[in-house]
């Protein structure tokens, strides 16, 4: 159980690190982003196309790669930052749903829908305990959750553009009338997320199940971990996407528990559903 | 200095017009009091001069700027400023993250925070947890630190004593006496109109007066028709 | 009351008449067309009967599901169980078994996000397509590993005849849908979309309304998924991965499902895209990149074909009867009813408090009005008057105090408080601009309702007439028939909250007159806020004035409008402290 636990780890962070960004996402741009992980994953595959078929150096492929993921982000961010600057969560999040659906199909058309023959950017064992071995993916991607967490942390609360963007997310029109600039800043969020998801794809991808659905739906553990947090808190969804990790590490271990592996994030959402509509709320707008 | 001049306005929402062909100025150091009954259309009139909601006809310009059509940023960078009906604190941000969205420098924080000492001791708190009088000091506050031109003040005192108004009155005063425009809209027309010195009444989206604020104060004839109707 | 009256006849005949023809078209394709196009055929029809059911989910109850194909492998896996146990009742009964599994899924499957806001379904639903994904992978369809193939009815074995069967069963879905959107549920599900406070305030669930659009959008998913099973014999995962749920509403999306006619032309679009991408040697993974660019182009331009093209209809019918919006008009009402007195208090409120964190909204406010009287509240902007509103019929579930109506505590949520017999309406338009003026009138009142009766009160308010869409009805004409509909539910009282604040000054005597004789006319008490003082003045007998949340004087009018304090309130005339 324990081996098949810290083996989920590197799952976890990334769980983690992508729920983190949903969370900003949801906070500060008003989207439930159903293509955080589509957008890494197709950033990632260029990298490795980049680097398989053109010869292109790995390092410098995967830095192509992020910086690619976190413009197909931004451009994303431009589009519903633009027309639909008043729209509802609700069909705000829909643009991203039919995005998810052209990357995975874009992706079909480019690169097969075979798993890719990622370079692992890290390798091998950091440490053992107890006679388990944990592999230097698992540490970095762990240390990174908590890093991300912390310094988006650092940035809403410390910097003048963070400051800005919660204004922004609690009245949107108060902050523009104060003349604080609502679409490049959120531009800028759809940026970062983007960049720092396909980041944590490029290093998590070549230890995992990577064809293109595989990722693209990565995005679901994560929102389970998300909601766990409301999707408002990040400490919370860093706990959850570790701990998700954890349990579906432990269930792989047993071949008659997979398909329980498999409902684990629907489960986790359902349960979080259930538990946080016990009061009842009516929300003024509607 | 520049003034702000509005001709012409006229403001559709669903079936009509909410303001129909509105016109006045606002000159650097004067106070103009916006007054009129409930519905009467005041919100739509600020709205649609700070570009929160888009004029159907007429014009807005700042000096010889045209700024019908500027995005409210834009608005926002040429010196207006309009602060919106309710507590339009952020309630999430501290009284200090509050101010320094507006404020350029951290002295200038300072100097805002000395029109009122109340906020000092509490610049650390959420302002959702403020009183109702002290988040809208938060909101004075905050749009002084910009040093807007232009102040457009929707109903101040809603859901405020008046004790409470009346010790923000004088700030707003010294404000204009610093050189700022400002339009006052408010429910407290009395209070108001004592402060200002020019005056603007609308009634059903239309201007029925408009001109000087003492002699519709000694007047208030106008004033109980607009208000009270016909009878 | 017979049926006739209250559905006229064409109402029901001219759908039965277009499915009749619809079945007489499935026909002569059925013999008509190739074989390999019967067979595309098929396929159509299968994915109409799931876009259907998008249409019903998306389009009218306005939210996001992605695992239509995962009720539609429900369905499927029922039929081939059935099948391979050789269960009784031949392929009809288990395609509906299969549908009826599907809706059970769908009820399980939704509890969890409904009463939710946002997008907790997208969130629910896309979870389980994925995990549904993996998991039929690993375990198969029943009976597919032996390659017992699932049996197509005996009149109905070749493709052409199963074709037809197919159009059959899809012209009945089209049907079912029709009528059930026209009915209680479909009013329920237009007016959940639009506005979750205004489906409570008319005593309908919000849940429920959700659940049974979500249900009746698994069924037909699940229905699809057992006629394919019919189709190919074999059931696969692979028609059922969760891509193809996201093309599938992505597709909804932009073609318009909610409306049938596109649906089916969704449908048809869902098979020749990448039949035509075939033809021309392209992968056939283009189909689902551009449906997703027409998808974001949908979504950001707020619009899809089915509306694009009604819209160019109406506009040329419009252009033919020459007008755009419908408002108000009066005529004179010659009746005068006789106004009986005021009884006893009828809805009591007893030291009702709110506070909104710091701020208390309302302290300690006490109101009584009396059976068939009409108490005026007024005050100034800020004074509590929407609170009160809100508190009174259950939307504040922290208020404190005591509300009675009829002698009887009033507690619970909203929904209760509408269906005990207190109703309000509410400042903004909470219409659901999808439904005819009859239909959300029927949906609001909660009664059996004769056309006539509706036709008088709509006229006796000067309402646009019943069969106008609300979406050609501006926005204070759309208020007064909030007002006429909850009026025709025979509350016990009804509040309302500024009814004639879209209306033009000009319209607000008569609107005042019609206001007075409503206690006569509907037997309803009423609570009526209003700035427009001159309104208040011709209508109510009685006032309460608020100010600061508290109750600042009360009593007959022309002792309260006299009152040097209100006066005071009101204008603010305050002296300088």
């Amino acid at each position: 159980m324990l081996q098949g636990a810290l083996a989920g780890l590197a799952a976890g962070g990334l769980y983690a690190v992508l729920a983190v960004c949903l969370t900003l996402m949801s906070r500060l741009v008003r989207v439930v982003n159903f293509a955080q992980s589509a957008t890494a994953m197709f950033g990632s595959y260029v990298a490795v196309y980049l680097a398989v078929h053109i010869g292109l150096p790995v390092w410098l492929a995967t830095v192509v790669g992020i910086l690619l993921g976190g413009a197909l982000s931004a451009l994303l961010g431009w589009v519903i930052s633009t027309w639909l600057a008043e729209a509802d969560t609700g069909t705000r999040s829909a643009v991203t749903v039919a995005v998810l659906l052209l990357l995975i199909s874009l992706s079909f058309i480019l690169f097969g829908n075979k798993p890719q023959p990622f370079q692992p950017l890290l390798g091998g064992p950091a440490f053992e305990i107890g006679g388990v071995v944990v592999s230097q993916v698992t540490v970095v991607t762990v240390g990174l959750a908590v890093l991300v967490a912390l310094g988006c942390r650092a940035v809403l609360t410390r910097t003048s553009a963070g400051v800005a963007l919660r204004a922004l997310s609690e009245r949107p029109t108060t902050a523009e009338l104060l003349g604080i600039p609502a679409k490049p800043l959120s531009v800028a969020v759809w940026a970062v997320t983007g960049l720092i998801s396909t980041l944590m794809i490029s290093i998590v991808a070549p230890s995992q199940s990577n064809d293109a659905t595989s990722l693209a739906m990565l995005v679901v553990p994560s929102a389970a971990a998300a909601l766990l947090g409301g999707f408002r808190r990040l400490d919370l969804a860093v706990i959850g996407g570790l701990v998700l990790g954890m349990l579906q590490g432990a269930l792989a271990q047993s071949d008659s528990l997979s398909i329980a592996r498999y409902f684990l994030p629907f489960v986790v959402i359902a349960g979080l559903l259930l538990w946080s509509q016990r009061k009842e709320v009516w929300d003024a707008a509607r | 200095m520049n003034a702000l001049r509005v001709a012409g306005l006229t403001v559709s929402r669903g079936a009509g017009p909410v303001i129909s062909d509105v016109g006045f100025e606002l000159a650097p150091g004067r106070i103009t009091a916006l007054v009129g009954p409930n519905g009467a259309g005041k919100t739509s009139l600020l709205e649609a001069v700070s570009g929160v909601v888009p004029a159907t006809r007429g014009s807005v310009h700042i000096g010889q700027t045209e700024i019908t059509k500027h995005s409210r940023v834009a608005r926002a960078r040429l010196g207006l400023a309009h602060i919106e009906q309710g507590r339009a604190v952020f309630g999430g941000l501290t009284v200090l993250e509050n101010l320094r969205l507006t404020a350029r420098t951290r002295a200038r924080v300072d100097e805002v925070l000395e029109l009122f000492p109340e906020l000092e001791k509490r610049r650390d708190s959420a302002a959702a947890l403020l009183s109702g009088g002290e988040q809208q000091m938060v909101v004075l506050a905050r749009a002084f630190a910009a040093r807007p031109a232009f102040l457009l003040i929707d109903e101040m005192s809603l859901g405020l004593a008046p004790v409470v108004f009346t010790r923000l009155l004088p700030v707003i005063t010294r404000f204009a006496e610093d050189g700022a425009a400002i339009l006052l809209v408010e429910q407290f027309t009395h209070l108001a109109l004592g402060v200002a010195q020019d005056a603007v009444v609308v009634s059903s989206g239309r201007v029925t007066y408009s001109g000087d604020a003492r002699t519709l104060l000694d007047s208030p004839d106008t004033l109980h028709s607009a208000y009270l109707g016909e009878t | 009351m017979p049926l006739a009256e209250r559905k006229p006849a064409r109402s029901i005949g001219i759908p039965l008449l277009i499915a009749v023809v619809a079945v007489a078209v499935g026909y002569g394709l059925s013999v008509g067309l190739e074989g390999y196009f019967v067979y595309l055929g098929m396929s159509a029809v299968v994915a109409a009967i799931a876009l259907l059911g998008l249409g019903v989910v998306t389009g009218s109850a306005g939210m996001i599901s992605l695992c239509q194909l995962t009720f539609a492998a429900v369905g499927a896996w029922v039929v081939s169980a059935l099948n391979k146990a050789e269960a009784p009742g031949g392929f009809l009964v288990w395609l509906l078994l299969g549908g009826l599994a599907a809706g059970v899924v769908g009820i399980l499957v939704g509890l969890p996000a409904l009463r939710l806001r946002g997008i907790n379904l997208a969130v629910v639903t896309l979870g389980l397509a994925a995990a549904a994904d993996l998991t039929l992978v690993q375990l198969q369809f029943p009976g597919v590993s032996e390659g017992i193939s699932v049996l197509r009815p005996d009149a109905f074995t070749d493709d052409r005849s199963y074709f037809l069967l197919a159009v059959v069963v899809l012209v009945a879905c089209c049907l079912a849908v029709y009528f059930l959107r026209r009915g209680r549920w479909g009013s329920g599900w237009q007016a959940v979309a639009f506005s979750e406070r205004g489906t409570a305030a008319a005593g309908a669930s919000v849940r429920t309304s959700k659940l049974t659009a979500f249900a009746v959008s698994a069924t037909l998913g699940g229905i699809s998924g057992g006629l394919l099973t019919g189709q190919v014999g074999l059931a696969f995962p692979a028609s059922f991965t969760s891509i193809q749920s996201l093309a599938l509403y992505v597709l909804a999306i932009m073609s318009g499902a909610h409306l049938i006619d596109m649906a089916v032309f969704g449908a048809v679009l869902w098979v020749a895209v990448p039949e035509l991408l075939k033809r021309w040697g392209v992968p056939q993974d283009w189909g689902y990149v551009v449906f997703g660019l027409l998808g974001v182009q949908a979504l950001t331009s707020g619009g899809n074909l089915g509306t694009a093209l009604r819209e160019l209809w109406h506009r040329r019918a419009r252009s033919r009867e020459g007008n755009g919006h419908v408002g108000i008009e009066h005529r004179e009402v010659e009746t005068v009813d006789e106004a009986p007195p005021p009884g006893p208090p009828v809805l009591v409120v007893r030291d009702l408090s709110v506070r909104f964190g710091q701020v208390a909204a309302l302290s300690s406010v006490d109101i009584a009005v009396p059976e068939h009287g009409i108490l005026g509240v007024i005050g100034p902007n800020g004074a509590g008057k929407s609170t009160l509103v809100d508190a009174i019929s259950g939307f504040l579930p922290q208020a404190q105090g005591e509300v009675e109506l009829g002698g009887g505590p009033l507690t619970g949520p909203p929904t209760r408080r509408a269906r005990s017999g207190l109703r309000r309406t509410f400042q903004q338009d909470r219409v659901p601009p999808g439904l005819t003026v009859e239909a959300y009138v029927r949906f609001v009142a909660r009664r059996r309702l004769a056309t006539r009766e509706i036709a008088d009160a709509l006229e006796f308010f000067g309402c646009p007439p019943a069969r106008t869409p609300l979406s050609r009805v501006d926005v204070g004409a759309r208020r007064l028939v909030e007002v006429v509909g909850h009026l025709l539910a025979r509350p016990r009282i009804l509040l309302l909250d500024e009814p004639a604040a879209g209306l033009p000054h000009e319209e607000h005597v008569a609107f005042g007159e019609r206001l007075r004789r409503v206690p006569a006319r509907f037997g309803v008490s009423l609570l009526l806020i209003e700035h427009d003082l001159d309104l208040v003045r011709s209508v109510c007998d009685t006032i309460t004035v608020l100010d600061f949340g508290q109750v600042l004087a009360t009593g007959p009018q022309a002792e309260v409008l006299a009152d040097p304090a209100v006066l005071k309130a009101y204008m603010g005339e305050t002296e300088l402290l």
